[in-house]
């Protein structure tokens, strides 16, 4: 809650919502066949109409069925056009929002895992952990052999943004933890290499190249947000309430979606 | 598989590839795609569920029906029935226009079938006869005479098809009166078309435009209505003239001229629309204003109307253009016109179509069910739904010129042969009707080129007249042969007209005659009337005519002045009138304006006699009722030139305007009537007759059981 009493990421995501919403709708009604997609939408409706007015036929019903498909993929199609304008900016977008909104920072005195996935189960023997002062480790390091994986229980003593360190023979890989409150930019994994997975689920720069380790994790919990009595996951109160508001915008608008 | 659905399936493809492969909350990209991907699965699933409904309960239906006797097909010797009216489609046109070789599937089905001259109604007017075509039964008995009927309290004319009121409770609050409830509409036809014993006996029908099916009534099937359906305004058809002339006669009828309003770099006018419902009062109607942005250097226009813009070149229509009229929060009326621009340089004409009941909301019922005329409209986009769509006030009035007319016709018919043609597909059992009016009013606007000495025509060279009735035929004969490619022997086609045409090129103002002979008195001083009998003594007028063919005596006990007194007074008036009046003569020509007058007591049984004219007045070839004595006015002369592009008619003795009959089986009547339509279906599809029926059923000779 903010000092009003105010359920802050609640209304980010409300505003968020109403922006994308809005501007969502305008980019549709700019790069969309506006007069097909009407035309499309009448004949969807007429042949779902068919299928009432016509029902003691059922060659009417079956072939208006068939239509129903045709006229849907046409439907899709003609919506393909301005989902490519839109697709990449609003991935990246969601991602971004993703990094402050899906989880939320560790909390002081609570433990939590730091998990490394290693080349080789060779090399589980040989990570070990280095922490920051204001971080302690509260067991033994645990390692899964069959999923090359050590992991580790910490607990942090204060709120701070900390670099823990893992060595492996003679190389050390950092790796960002958050502990605190609020909405702050979190990363649960800094990756090896693969450019597109780091686009979708790091906030931080690749690992350096190296024979040992492929990844760091560091598991955030999930951040539920309440919004009209019911606990949301920010992404699914944002699909509803930025259909919503294009919904509200489309028929303030006149534009056809 | 089609170009066009293989690249539907690849975008499919993609977009599954797209909104899959990402992370769940990533493949989110916005509300439109949103939109998109929820409304097409929810449209699919809704449609499965339905399928699979209608799938799993046919054949309970079936079974129903059979406990209920309703087993259709069961005595039926065909599998379908395909009529399609052809509005006023002439027979003596029709042979010859064969015998040219310009109609070569007429040709076929007379050749393998049947061709005929049909018998039409007393009066040959169309909502009489299609009235007759759909009951089977004689005027008498649907209670139809002519397109108007009189108010025997004050002499004024009403439709006679349909009555129009408000709603039966409102609100009033000072000035304003809120609504509670929709109009009420009342059918004024009586008797019950043949399809509703087809529905009751469990056979699908499609009827499409038939005139007088306004309002339509419920019967298992679909049903679009035809002539009679009003515009938003209540009246049949009142166009718009928006121009910047700010002189110009009042149209007659049928139409209004409203001022276009300059100023720098736009021009503004409106819409005129219904009265407002929330004043009642007709000098308060709701309007929608457009705005006009002229291009001079490119001979075209921007319109913005109602939100929607298009640009029209001079001499262009708009497509159909959604107009709404507000007439406060929660009241307003949804309609649909077209625009045309006659002119923009020196002055600006715009000419919009009469607002016709928007298909997809219609404010008024125009289909049966109410969902029909939305699926219609959904499926094929807006069209025309008032009863006399094509605007032939709008040529009479020189608000449209030739190719203009033609052109809105057109569009109105090609809407038209899409609807058959979808009802044809949706309809592989059953009865499919449709009736065409393009033939009528085609030839009622045009028949003054086929006319030698047409006094509407006579400033065009013969060589120079345009072939458009023969075009209209071949055009017609053309839509005969894609409907037979669409039939199979167990389907019975026939095409049906409700009467023939004639030239009119002499007008008879039979209130004049009426007056110059005494059964008429003006009051004193006055030498002409007003329209509807404004300035009739009726204290001493024996005799009047309004509407095309209807002469009344002025009955006492009926008429609210009436001096006749019932039985042999009024029996011997009519003997009177109807010695005088047959075999008139018109002194400038020569010819025969009237060849027969038929007392309604001898051509009509049934229990609506009581409101039929008491003569039908047959007016001969190249004649018909006078403009002015059609709307009650009284004037010096009885014979006159009709000058306007109205110029061929039905409207006179039917002994000499019978319809058409083709059918692709032999029948053996040689002399069918209108009136037998009804009947033949019923029997050829096994139903028993009912027994009011007037019309016989003829013999069809088939040569396939179904």
């Amino acid at each position: 809650m903010g000092p009003l009493g105010v359920n802050v990421p609640a209304g980010i995501v409300v505003a968020i919502s109403l922006i994308i919403g809005l501007v969502m709708v305008i980019v549709f009604g700019y790069t969309s066949d506006q007069k097909a997609i009407h035309v499309a939408k009448d004949r969807l409706k007429a042949h779902l109409l068919a299928l009432r007015l016509f029902q003691d036929q059922i060659h009417v019903v079956l072939r208006s069925y068939g239509r129903i498909v045709l006229a849907t993929g046409h439907y899709l199609r003609l919506a393909f056009k301005p989902l490519l304008f839109v697709i990449v900016p609003m991935t990246l977008l969601i991602v971004q929002l993703d990094r402050y909104l899906g989880s939320v920072p560790l909390v002081t005195g609570q433990s939590f895992l730091i998990k490394a996935r290693m080349d080789s189960p060779e090399s589980l023997n040989e990570a070990t952990l280095q922490l920051p002062q204001g971080l302690t480790t509260s067991a033994p390091a645990v390692h899964v052999p069959s999923e090359n994986e050590v992991a580790w229980r910490v607990v942090a003593a204060k709120a701070g943004e900390y670099n823990i360190n893992v060595h492996v023979s003679d190389q050390s890989f950092s790796k960002s933890v958050v502990v605190g409150s609020g909405l702050l930019r979190l990363s649960s994994t800094r990756l090896r290499g693969k450019f597109w997975e780091r686009i979708f689920v790091s906030g931080e720069s690749a690992l350096p190249e190296n024979k040992f380790i492929q990844a760091i994790a560091v598991q955030y919990p999930d951040r539920n947000i309440a919004f009209a009595g019911i606990e949301w996951n920010w992404i699914w109160l944002f699909f509803v309430l930025s259909l919503a508001a294009g919904f509200l915008f489309k028929s303030i608008l006149g534009i056809e979606i | 598989m089609r170009l066009e659905h293989r690249r539907t399936l690849m975008y499919l493809a993609i977009l599954a590839i797209i909104l899959l492969c990402p992370q769940h909350g990533h493949a989110y990209a916005g509300p439109g795609a949103g939109f998109a991907v929820l409304s097409s699965f929810w449209t699919l699933f809704v449609a499965f569920l339905y399928s699979v409904y209608a799938f799993f309960v046919w054949p309970f239906r079936q079974l129903f029906r059979l406990l209920r006797r309703r087993k259709a097909y069961g005595k039926a010797q065909i599998k379908r029935a395909v009529i399609l009216g052809f509005d006023g489609m002439d027979p003596e046109l029709t042979e010859r226009f064969i015998a040219e070789g310009r109609l070569p599937n007429m040709a076929k089905l007379r050749g393998q079938g049947t061709f005929r001259k049909l018998r039409t109604t007393y009066p040959a007017i169309s909502p009489v006869a299609w009235s007759t075509f759909m009951t089977g039964v004689n005027p008498g008995k649907h209670n139809i005479y002519d397109f108007l009927a009189r108010d025997l309290a004050n002499y004024l004319p009403y439709l006679s098809s349909a009555e129009i009121k408000g709603p039966k409770r409102s609100w009033k609050i000072g000035k304003y009166t809120i609504p509670l409830g929709g109009p009420r509409i009342k059918g004024m036809r009586k008797g019950i078309p043949f399809w509703h014993w087809l529905g009751e006996a469990g056979i699908f029908c499609s009827v499409l435009r038939v005139p007088v099916t306004f309002p339509p009534e419920k019967f298992s099937g679909v049903l679009l209505s035809g002539m009679c359906v009003p515009d938003l305004k209540g009246s049949q058809g009142t166009f718009c003239l928006c121009t910047t002339r700010l002189s110009g006669d009042k149209f007659r009828e049928g139409g209004v001229r409203v001022p276009i309003e300059r100023s720098a770099a736009q021009c503004s006018s409106y819409v005129p629309g219904p009265e407002d419902p929330l004043t009642g009062s007709s000098d308060d109607e709701l309007r929608v204003s457009f705005q006009i942005f002229p291009d001079l250097g490119k001979s075209q226009a921007r319109f913005t109307v109602d939100g929607e813009k298009f640009t029209l070149k001079v001499g262009e229509y708009s497509d159909w253009i959604p107009v709404r009229f507000k007439a406060g929060i929660g009241f307003s009326a949804h309609g649909i016109c077209r625009f045309y621009l006659k002119e923009l340089s020196p002055e600006i004409e715009v000419y919009v179509t009469p607002v016709n009941i928007d298909p997809s909301r219609p404010d008024l019922p125009i289909s049966h069910p109410v969902t029909y005329s939305i699926y219609l409209s959904k499926l094929f986009g807006p069209y025309a739904t008032l009863g006399l769509a094509e605007d032939t006030w709008a040529l009479n009035e020189k608000v449209l010129d030739d190719n203009a007319f033609l052109a809105q016709c057109y569009a109105n018919h090609d809407d038209r042969e899409r609807m058959l043609f979808d009802a044809l597909e949706k309809t592989q059992q059953g009865l499919c009707a449709c009736v065409f009016d393009t033939t009528d009013r085609v030839q009622h606007m045009f028949w003054r080129y086929l006319d030698d000495d047409h006094p509407a025509a006579r400033e065009v060279p013969r060589d120079q007249r345009p072939m458009v009735i023969q075009d209209l035929y071949t055009r017609m004969d053309e839509l005969i042969g894609r409907v037979m490619k669409k039939i199979d022997e167990q389907t019975l086609l026939m095409i049906v007209s409700d009467h023939g045409f004639k030239s009119f090129n002499r007008c008879v103002n039979l209130n004049a005659w009426l007056h110059q002979n005494g059964y008429l008195a003006l009051k004193s001083g006055k030498t002409e009337s007003g329209d509807w009998f404004d300035d009739v003594d009726w204290s001493r007028t024996r005799a009047y005519t309004m509407g095309l063919n209807g002469l009344y005596l002025n009955l006492k006990g009926r008429e609210r002045e009436g001096i006749i007194e019932p039985g042999a007074d009024a029996d011997a008036l009519k003997g009177e009138l109807r010695q005088k009046l047959d075999g008139l003569t018109d002194p400038a020509s020569g010819r025969v304006g009237i060849t027969g007058v038929f007392d309604c007591d001898a051509v009509y049984a049934g229990p609506y006699v009581d409101n039929a004219p008491d003569l039908i007045v047959g007016y001969g070839d190249g004649f018909r009722a006078s403009w002015d004595s059609v709307m009650g006015k009284v004037t010096s002369q009885i014979f006159e030139d009709n000058l306007k592009a109205w110029s061929g008619d039905h409207c006179i003795d039917p002994r000499l305007v019978p319809g058409v009959l083709f059918c692709n089986h032999k029948i053996s009547e040689e002399k069918p009537a209108i009136v037998d339509v009804a009947p033949t279906v019923l029997k050829l599809f096994g139903l028993a007759l009912p027994r009011h029926l007037d019309g016989k059923p003829w013999t069809v000779a088939l040569s396939a059981a179904p």
